[in-house]
């Protein structure tokens, strides 16, 4: 988050100055111009060392790369650009024939000229960087005016390496660019770029290499200039190459219409790199055009400078639309569009005026550079040259970048354009450089959180302004594509953690053009929009998700998600819909416009499953990547917004499979403490809610005797006995229903066979199959994570509720899995919700008698320490539900077996529920509490027991307390019970078949009376299920639509989870049931 | 019968034929395997040695072919229609057991009592 805030401070500024129209041309263009701007740099370089040799070579390959370039624009002739590359190549060998003889007559003046060199090179030049410096300056001064008087390199023996590597945004590659020089003068220019938004690394390598250059002031009679006298001779000459320079390089036509001298070179920038752009500036400007005289004075000059200005450098004040047009003024009309020849050219001549003294030239380097430039040196040792001229520079700045002398000597035309520019000096920089602002942008980006002090005050600068709002959205449709991504960028910083803006936001209607640009074809812009809209998405104001819908932006996220392949952006996409899956109104668009697609595109590829595995190869694991987690989350919301959703996602083809098949792998891996896991197991819990009435086909596997024989454990048996006559359709079953059948001969349920299959089970059916109990155990076993366990115990106390052979299967499954005793274990967690939902499952599972002894043998001392003594809780402090729903498995628990009510007595339980019936201040947890010590007295051997502890049968009634009298009468065994599923912080639904809105609503005593209930075979079911039951004979609605739901949203900005790791070590439970078949890690039916 | 992955394996075998019950268009052996080289052996209950990757029969039906034909719980199936399944996946056995085109599945099993048997009374059981 950090980084992206510093990216859209960033970005922030870049759109202050995209404000002006640029032209749609040059943006497009930046990146082949960046390219074939860096190709002339070598090009320059080598030229300016050793002219004779390459000035044929070099402007051959910038020919080819400016070619390439400019076939996205509207190019001239190629003609018209040969006819000007064969001009400046003449022009070139006359210029380089005249250096050479300049370099012989100064050379012998060198060393007198050394002496402001030192100065200004500082005392941290080294010797051994003199020679470097001397070669670069002889490149200078090739510069086209023949008056040059510099000094030549004499001994050029080291070989300069320099490297600039700048980071791009996270994720983008880096460029590098490297200078070699060596001995024989010549310089190799190396660039990698592999993004279009390295331009600015372009820049920063030009830089670099001015800076190597040590320059000697020369005066025009070659002697070396003494500080702030200016030679004038070059001058003209140098304004007529500028001209022709700009009229060359225009390649907007409308940058050169509007635009001062100045900007055409910047429009130069646009197609350049915005480095060539800010050098070039600074060139002209100052005394680009006349680098012969002051050519080393100024240099020196302009590059101490460096630091000061740099902090101005980043940022483009406003005023950047006053500049006047200054081209007129020079009566030279721009050549449009011979930007090939020209650019070539151009940087020719350019070269020396970037070593020129102006100020401002420095700083648009420096500005490229960005604040990170004085890590750079420190952090590379190729820098180490430059930094030695920087310290110098810094001490000298000063004086000279209020450059009285420099005005001193332009002409009045250029002192006039200097004028104007003056307030770059200071920070303020005009339109023109808005483009190549925006590669400094870029560059800030990258620098993130390193942000050097200056840029701090440039922001504190109060020429600087935020665009707002309105701006900012109106952005969002500007022609220009990185605008529309900076904007977008910068809207989303807005909307971090700030619901106001949010809204803003909504009511500006920035949302539906945030949603349009997510089809826009360019990634950079549909990234910005999706991160911007994660951001609008999250938060409890409903409205912005609504508004996000309401534009269809569901389908287009999703048409995104299957478009892109960038990681990014899925995660973004998935973040959002993360966030929109928290609206309840809205889970159900998401399920209808992108179940299958988040299936198909994350969850399936993501999960390692496959729809036909390799018979060898082995299995993937699942990747728990963000994208899964987001997506998975996503589901997770939707899969509790009730039984038709339940529905979709059952059937929506490989998703149970691959949720379980990335549970597995989980286990395996003995890694499920993650996020992703906890999703899973909670839309799995989800799906298995109700699986006995709502999948297709249920109907053949009820339990025909279980709804008219209710209540005592006795009759299960007897149920199971005629399990074998209703007649499964599919062959299996049969032969299933068969075996248990013999198994029920036996009177031994640990012989229960489960169907076996030949047919591999698939889609939903996976839900419910006894397999599924060993997953579940293995994570209530090993995970660490509460919502895990929680969502885990739940998925079985769903799978072991209702009457139907596969929740047979499964009690009986938990058993022979030894479920039971890590089930109790879990009674023992410090969580609330863990210990509510194992104590609801523990509920369901003791349907199963031989659970039911077991339980009451081996859990009552846990369920009874869970409950608190009178008022005084335990250390725990459960919540009311969790107790609600101890105190009712223990009813269910004790019903039917006087064994198990004797355990319960055993475990010096009647004390607690006594005290508990007599003083809570629950009315749920005294009517819960009544039940149980009702039955309990109803079992009459143990009443001589009893009234020997002390207790007589006022204790076991229920208590006149908060309880309403109808409910105490007409519903004496039964309390509304239950158990509330929901905790407020809960992020997830739970589906607990056992409890669910009925028991919200029933706080009163609006229970279902108990003579209803007696047809119900569970004696153990809660209010809810019966509640349903009732209800689905009416023909009314069901229930379960009704859960409440935390979801979690918000995905992406913050995690909020809270995840509650750590579950005490506590010694095994000792619960073994010794009949069962020792089960493998795994084991097939065959 | 020691096992070390790798190495031959030297044990006294019996062959058990089973007939797949067709049921509709499964085909159902009644019984269930435990174990596979990429399964935790040390959870395996029936073998001796713990580090025995091998495949164990770990439930049989009540009267399901399996019985029929004499299979136990505990029985390590050595070889499937002559594969070897001392060396196998999990999920490789279980392919290997149920293919569809085959309603006679021929196993190589051995038990530790098969063993006894045979030390004592030096006879093929």
């Amino acid at each position: 988050m950090r980084a992206d805030r510093a990216e859209l401070e960033s970005a922030k500024r870049a759109l202050v100055q995209r404000r002006q129209d640029e032209p749609q041309a040059a943006v497009s263009g930046r990146g082949s111009w960046e390219e074939s701007s860096s190709s002339c740099q070598p090009s320059l370089t080598a030229l300016t060392t050793t002219s004779t040799r390459t000035p044929t070579a070099c402007p051959t390959s910038k020919h080819i790369i400016l070619g390439a370039a400019m076939e996205e624009y509207d190019v001239p002739s190629a003609a018209s650009i040969l006819a000007s590359v064969k001009e400046q190549e003449a022009r070139f060998e006359r210029l380089t024939r005249a250096l050479e003889e300049e370099r012989r007559n100064v050379s012998l003046q060198l060393e007198r000229g050394s002496l402001p060199s030192d100065r200004l090179v500082g005392g941290t030049t080294g010797g051994s960087n003199q020679p470097l410096a001397w070669q670069q300056m002889v490149m200078q001064e090739q510069s086209p005016s023949n008056q040059t008087s510099l000094a030549m390199m004499q001994e050029p023996q080291e070989v300069v390496e320099e490297t600039v590597t700048i980071e791009e945004d996270p994720g983008t590659p880096t460029s590098r660019v490297s200078v070699v020089t060596s001995e024989d003068g010549t310089t190799r220019r190396t660039e990698t770029k592999d993004n279009v938004t390295n331009m600015k690394v372009t820049k920063m390598v030009k830089t670099v290499t001015t800076r190597t250059v040590r320059q000697v002031p020369m005066g025009p009679d070659g002697l070396p200039l003494p500080e702030g006298s200016s030679p004038l001779g070059s001058y003209t000459d140098s304004i007529d190459r500028r001209y022709m320079k700009n009229g060359e390089r225009f390649i907007t036509p409308q940058a050169t219409s509007t635009l001062t001298r100045s900007y055409n070179n910047y429009s130069d920038s646009y197609n350049d790199t915005p480095d060539s752009q800010f050098r070039h500036y600074g060139l002209h400007d100052g005394y680009g055009d006349m680098p012969e005289n002051y050519g080393s004075l100024s240099r020196g000059v302009n590059y101490r400078p460096y630091r000061p200005y740099m902090p101005t450098g980043g940022y483009r004040p406003e005023n950047s639309y006053t500049l006047p047009i200054r081209k007129e003024d020079y009566g030279h009309v721009a050549q449009p569009q011979v930007p090939m020849g020209s650019s070539t050219v151009d940087l020719n001549r350019s070269q020396p005026e970037r070593f020129q003294p102006e100020p401002y030239g420095l700083e648009d380097d420096r500005r490229s550079l960005g604040p990170d430039d004085e890590e750079a040196y420190d952090l590379e040792p190729d820098y180490s040259t430059a930094n030695r001229r920087t310290l110098p520079g810094r001490t000298i700045r000063e004086p000279l970048r209020n450059g009285p002398r420099v005005r001193g000597y332009e002409d009045p035309i250029e002192a006039e354009l200097i004028d104007e520019r003056h307030p770059y000096i200071h920070g303020m920089y005009p339109a023109p450089l808005a483009q190549p602002e925006r590669g400094s942008m870029a560059s800030l980006d990258r620098m993130g959180g390193r942000r050097s002090p200056s840029i701090d005050s440039i922001r504190k600068d109060p020429r600087w302004r935020d665009p707002d709002l309105p701006e900012v959205i109106a952005m969002l449709g500007h022609p220009i594509d990185p605008v529309k991504s900076n904007a977008a960028a910068y809207l989303q910083h807005l909307c971090y953690e700030n619901d106001k803006i949010k809204k803003d936001v909504r009511q500006l209607k920035g949302i539906p053009v945030l949603v349009s640009l997510l089809d826009h074809p360019k990634a950079e812009v549909h990234r910005k929009a999706c991160g911007a809209l994660r951001n609008i998405s999250y938060g409890k104001d409903h409205d912005n998700k609504v508004a996000i819908k309401s534009c269809d932006g569901i389908p287009a996220l999703i048409r995104l998600l299957r478009k892109t392949n960038d990681m990014e952006v899925r995660e973004l996409i998935t973040g959002t819909l993360w966030n929109l899956s928290s609206y309840e109104p809205l889970k159900m668009v998401i399920i209808n416009h992108g179940l299958q697609t988040m299936t198909n595109e994350v969850i399936i590829p993501h999960s390692g499953w496959e729809h036909e595995p390799n018979e060898d190869s082995k299995p993937r694991d699942a990747e728990w990547t963000t994208v899964f987690k987001n997506t998975s989350g996503c589901l997770r919301n939707v899969s509790s917004d009730g039984a038709e959703a339940r529905r979709r996602l059952r059937e929506c083809e490989g998703l149970v499979d691959a949720l379980l098949h990335a549970l597995l792998s989980a286990v395996g891996k003995k890694d499920m403490d993650n996020k992703s896991v906890e999703n899973c197991v909670c839309i799995m819990r989800n799906l298995s809610y109700h699986v006995h009435k709502e999948i297709p086909g249920a109907e053949k596997f009820q339990d025909p005797s279980a709804l008219q024989d209710p209540g005592s454990a006795g009759t299960q048996r007897k149920k199971k006995d005629d399990a074998g006559c209703f007649g499964g359709k599919k062959a299996k079953e049969e032969w299933f229903n068969q075996g248990r059948k013999n198994g029920e001969h036996d009177k031994n349920y640990d012989t229960l066979d489960l169907p076996k299959r030949t047919e591999p089970t698939k889609g939903f059916e996976l839900l419910y199959q006894p397999e599924v109990v060993r997953l579940y155990l293995s994570l209530l076993t090993e995970s660490q994570n509460y919502n895990t366990l929680e969502a885990a115990a739940g998925a079985l106390q769903n799978l072991s509720a209702g009457q139907w052979t596969w929740s047979n299967y499964i009690r009986a499954t938990v058993r022979k899995e030894k479920g039971l005793p890590i089930l109790v274990e879990l009674l023992r967690s410090d969580s609330d919700k863990v210990v509510r939902a194992v104590a609801i499952a523990l509920r369901n599972l003791s349907i199963d008698r031989r659970n039911k002894d077991l339980i009451g043998s081996y859990a009552m001392r846990d369920l009874v320490s869970n409950l608190p003594s009178g008022q005084q809780r335990p250390a725990k402090n459960l919540e009311e539900d969790t107790v609600v729903a101890i105190l009712n498995t223990i009813h269910e628990i004790i019903t039917d077996s006087s064994e198990n009510a004797r355990s319960l007595i055993t475990a010096q339980a009647i004390d607690k529920l006594v005290a508990i019936n007599r003083t809570s201040q629950s009315a749920r947890e005294t009517k819960a509490a009544s039940h149980v010590l009702q039955t309990v007295w109803s079992y009459k051997d143990l009443r001589n027991g009893l009234t020997k502890d002390g207790w007589n049968k006022t204790h076991f009634q229920p208590t006149a307390t908060g309880t309403p009298k109808g409910s105490k009468s007409c519903k004496p065994g039964y309390d509304d019970t239950t158990l509330p599923l929901m905790e407020k912080n809960q992020e997830c639904l739970i589906f607990h078949p056992h409890c669910s809105a009925g028991n919200r609503g029933c706080s009163g005593g609006d229970m279902i009376p108990m003579d209803e209930l007696g047809p119900d075979g569970y004696s153990t079911i809660d209010q809810r299920d019966k509640d349903s039951k009732y209800k689905s004979s009416d023909g009314s609605s069901d229930l379960q639509e009704r859960e409440p739901l935390k979801v979690r949203a918000e995905v992406s900005e913050n995690d909020t989870n809270r995840k509650h790791y750590i579950r005490s070590n506590r010694p095994t439970v000792s619960l073994v049931d010794a009949c069962d078949v020792k089960p493998q890690p795994v084991d097939s039916w065959v | 019968m020691s096992f070390i992955p790798g190495q031959p394996v030297t044990a006294v075998v019996q062959r058990i034929e089973i007939q797949k019950l067709r049921e509709g268009d499964n085909l159902i052996l009644g019984f269930s395997i435990g174990g596979g080289i990429d399964q935790d052996a040390c959870q395996n209950p029936f073998s001796e040695d713990k580090a025995d990757k091998g495949i164990y029969v770990t439930r049989v039906s009540k009267g399901g072919p399996a019985e029929v034909a004499g299979l136990r719980i505990g029985d390590k199936i050595m070889q499937v229609n002559g594969w070897d399944m001392t060396m196998v996946t999990h999920d490789q056995a279980r392919k290997r057991l149920t293919k569809k085109k085959e309603d006679v599945v021929r196993l190589l099993i051995t038990r530790k009592s098969l063993e006894e048997t045979v030390r004592q009374s030096m006879m093929q059981h």
